[in-house]
């Protein structure tokens, strides 16, 4: 167990390294102005001359109406919403399976109610789990606004003013808008996964630096075998990333940011660092150089950037169940309240553990060969061709 | 059947780097508590020889067996048996000397009841004391070198292989290192590769001449000095080397060998009788004479020539 050494020994001299303090000291410096422009832009958004980000994606949410008058229907926004017709019983049951967010009854006698001067109660059921419900209360407030004009306007017009009826809506209070929910929420999921990007460097010192500044050849004449030697080094950052992160939740909350289960949360973001210290080691081993190194990281964490992102983005659309592979997606579920199953959060854990082995298992290959470490460096396409034929690359230490 | 004298035993050892033979089947056997030089001129193949020994290169083919143990298979307890100095100590500018010593001891597995007291005793043994809580990064490379020295030592191993240890050192600190590794004599097995001949004379109880990859002669420096050379080296100096005929100074019966470097002659003589003939031949372009024993720097010239 000599890979404890290496991982006490870096975390303990990097912690130390004025270098490091201060690129961390930089780092909080950069969270707090992100919370401060965060803030800024969402106080504006949320004041009456702020920009709208209701979100023009067709179908964003689903919501089944019981209204045998028509007299609903026709007003509700179709581009923003898909509406079927459906009763009451169906629309329940749609609501419990997650299939719709919401179901509007209108009374079948609504336009009798009209007639007679008498209050049409609207019911409104919403999925409390879905954090699109925001946008069905709000386009059903907003539909029936319309109505109660159009038709107070047409009694106007026929000069009755006092047969003005107000369709009345009980809806519940959502608090935050949904632009501010979902900005709030990605806003928090993206400052959570950011420390992760930030350790790059540490990881690159750490393997490259061994090479450049030639102690790995000390280090690689210790009784300690080469997997050991990566398990240590990158047991070392991970240690550094968990302890920023606990920082970065305390500095969050402590700024007013809630987090509806902080210790998921936190488990959820430790762990996605594995793979992606995984990737950039897998880089590391294989460099020659910082430059060299700096170059390969910009480019692959693009690519682990979008395997975040963009399952999560298309959660919020669509709910494919395929989203959950990213933890960003997991995360946003937590912060949006919303009730997941419990096996659904073996989805992404699976997914960085598979990734981690993967990545760590490269990382230990190229780490063991010679020529990468002392000349001459074998191809990109020598090695992958290796890899696929499951050729016995040749251990060297 | 490997003999119990030899600590290390070098079997057909062959290493290429793409096209380049670093190693040709090379073989060489070193006693227990012996103190080997390994000389050769650069890309001679020293340092890849003592890396696979050391269990940080792999060969192509070929074996190494350390105490009975092959590099192929027991790679661990062969490592915790040898204390490397690489050419450069490269060592790690950030942590303190003290603290640097006692990562690699916890890395060598020293127990750590041990470690405080062996730290102090190679600390002191490296004139080092004084200095123990500074960092690497404020030593000069002499400072540097004793501290990898005393790393090199800290498991105390029963193996120690110095690559080029007084290297770019000035004289003082060079002779200090010598006199250190003089002291270890006769307790370890040391392989020292060395550039410097004066040291191999005066250090090695042996001393293999690598070139090519391929160990092309090995003995005692006294050994060899006399196997290669005659008695007496005569050195001439001239104005213009071209002017002389070296056949005819290889027609004398005195002269064994005769190496031509720039405008300096040197010439190999069984006895003194045919001095003043040679010097009649170089006429008046001589600019200085001088007669000298062989040193092993001759042999080594005479030998990769």
């Amino acid at each position: 167990m000599k890979f404890t050494t290496i991982t006490r020994w870096e975390f303990k001299e990097t912690l130390k390294s004025k270098k490091f303090l201060i690129i961390f000291c930089l780092q909080l410096s950069m969270l707090f102005l992100m919370i401060f422009v965060f803030n800024a832009f969402a106080a504006n958004i949320q004041s009456d001359n702020g920009v709208s980000l209701t979100p023009s994606l067709s179908g964003f949410a689903s919501l089944d109406i019981d209204d045998q008058g028509h007299l609903f229907t026709k007003y509700i926004n179709p581009s923003l919403i898909n509406i079927q017709s459906s009763n009451y019983n169906t629309a329940l049951q749609n609501l419990n399976n997650g299939e719709i967010t919401g179901f509007v009854q209108v009374p079948a006698d609504s336009l009798n109610s009209i007639k007679n001067i008498d209050t049409i109660n609207v019911k409104l059921y919403l999925d409390y789990s879905d954090p699109k419900r925001s946008v069905i209360s709000d386009e059903v407030n907003s539909t029936t606004n319309i109505l109660a004009t159009s038709i107070s306007n047409s009694w106007i017009d026929s000069l009755i003013p006092q047969n003005t009826t107000q369709i009345v809506v009980n809806q519940q209070s959502t608090g935050q808008s949904l632009q501010i929910q979902l900005l709030t929420n990605a806003m928090l999921a993206i400052l959570l996964f950011l420390p992760l990007f930030f350790f790059g460097n540490l990881i690159i010192d750490s393997v490259v630096g061994e090479k450049e500044k030639k102690t790995g050849e000390i280090l690689m004449a210790m009784p300690i075998s080469p997997s050991q030697i990566i398990l240590g080094k990158i047991l070392a950052v991970e240690a550094i990333i968990a302890l920023q992160i606990v920082l970065w939740m305390i500095i969050l909350i402590t700024m007013g940011f809630k987090f509806a289960n902080p210790i998921l949360i936190y488990i959820l973001v430790t762990i996605t660092a594995l793979p992606i210290i995984g990737v950039t080691t897998i880089i590391s081993a294989y460099s020659k150089n910082y430059k060299e190194a700096g170059i390969g990281i910009t480019l692959s964490y693009i690519a682990v950037v979008g395997v975040l992102i963009i399952p999560a983005l298309t959660y919020l659309s669509v709910k494919p169940l395929a989203a959950n592979i990213s933890p960003m997606t997991m995360v946003m579920r937590i912060l949006s309240g919303e009730t997941i199953p419990f096996w659904q959060y073996f989805i992404p854990i699976a997914f960085i553990l598979l990734v981690s082995i993967i990545t760590y298992w490269i990382s230990i290959k190229l780490f063991e060969r010679d020529d990468i470490f002392f000349g001459p460096r074998p191809g990109l396409i020598r090695l992958f061709l290796e890899l696929i034929s499951f050729k016995k690359i040749k251990k060297i230490r | 059947m490997y003999s119990n004298d030899f600590i290390i035993k070098i079997d057909s050892l062959n290493k290429s780097f793409g096209k380049i033979k670093a190693l040709d089947n090379l073989n060489l056997e070193i006693k227990r508590g012996e103190l080997l030089g390994i000389i050769g001129p650069n890309g001679a193949g020293k340092t890849t020889a003592i890396r696979i020994t050391s269990c940080i290169l792999q060969p192509d083919s070929g074996n190494v067996l350390v105490d009975d143990m092959s590099i192929h298979r027991d790679q661990i307890k062969i490592k915790s048996m040898i204390g490397y100095l690489p050419e450069e100590p490269n060592l790690y500018e950030r942590f303190k000397a003290r603290d640097l010593l006692r990562y690699f001891a916890e890395l060598y597995g020293v127990p750590k009841n041990r470690i405080d007291d062996r730290i102090n005793e190679l600390l002191k043994l490296v004139n080092m004391s004084n200095r123990a809580d500074d960092r690497i990064n404020t030593f000069s490379k002499g400072l540097r070198q004793r501290i990898g020295i005393a790393r090199a030592l800290i498991h105390d191993p029963k193996i120690i292989i110095f690559d080029e240890p007084t290297m770019g050192l000035d004289p003082a600190t060079a002779h200090n290192i010598r006199e250190f590794i003089r002291g270890l004599k006769g307790e370890k097995t040391i392989i020292l590769c060395t550039h410097y001949m004066d040291e191999a004379d005066s250090l090695c109880d042996r001393v293999a001449i690598l070139n090519q990859g391929k160990i092309i002669d090995m003995g005692t420096p006294e050994y060899l000095k006399s196997k290669i050379h005659g008695d007496i080296i005569l050195e001439l100096k001239v104005e213009n080397p071209n002017n002389i005929d070296a056949n005819l100074i290889k027609d004398f019966d005195s002269v064994e060998d005769v190496y031509i470097k720039g405008n300096l002659f040197i010439i190999s003589l069984k006895s003194k009788n045919d001095i003043k003939s040679i010097i009649n031949v170089f006429n008046n372009d001589i600019l200085s004479v001088n007669t000298k024993e062989p040193t092993l720097e001759d042999v080594f010239i005479h030998t990769i020539k």
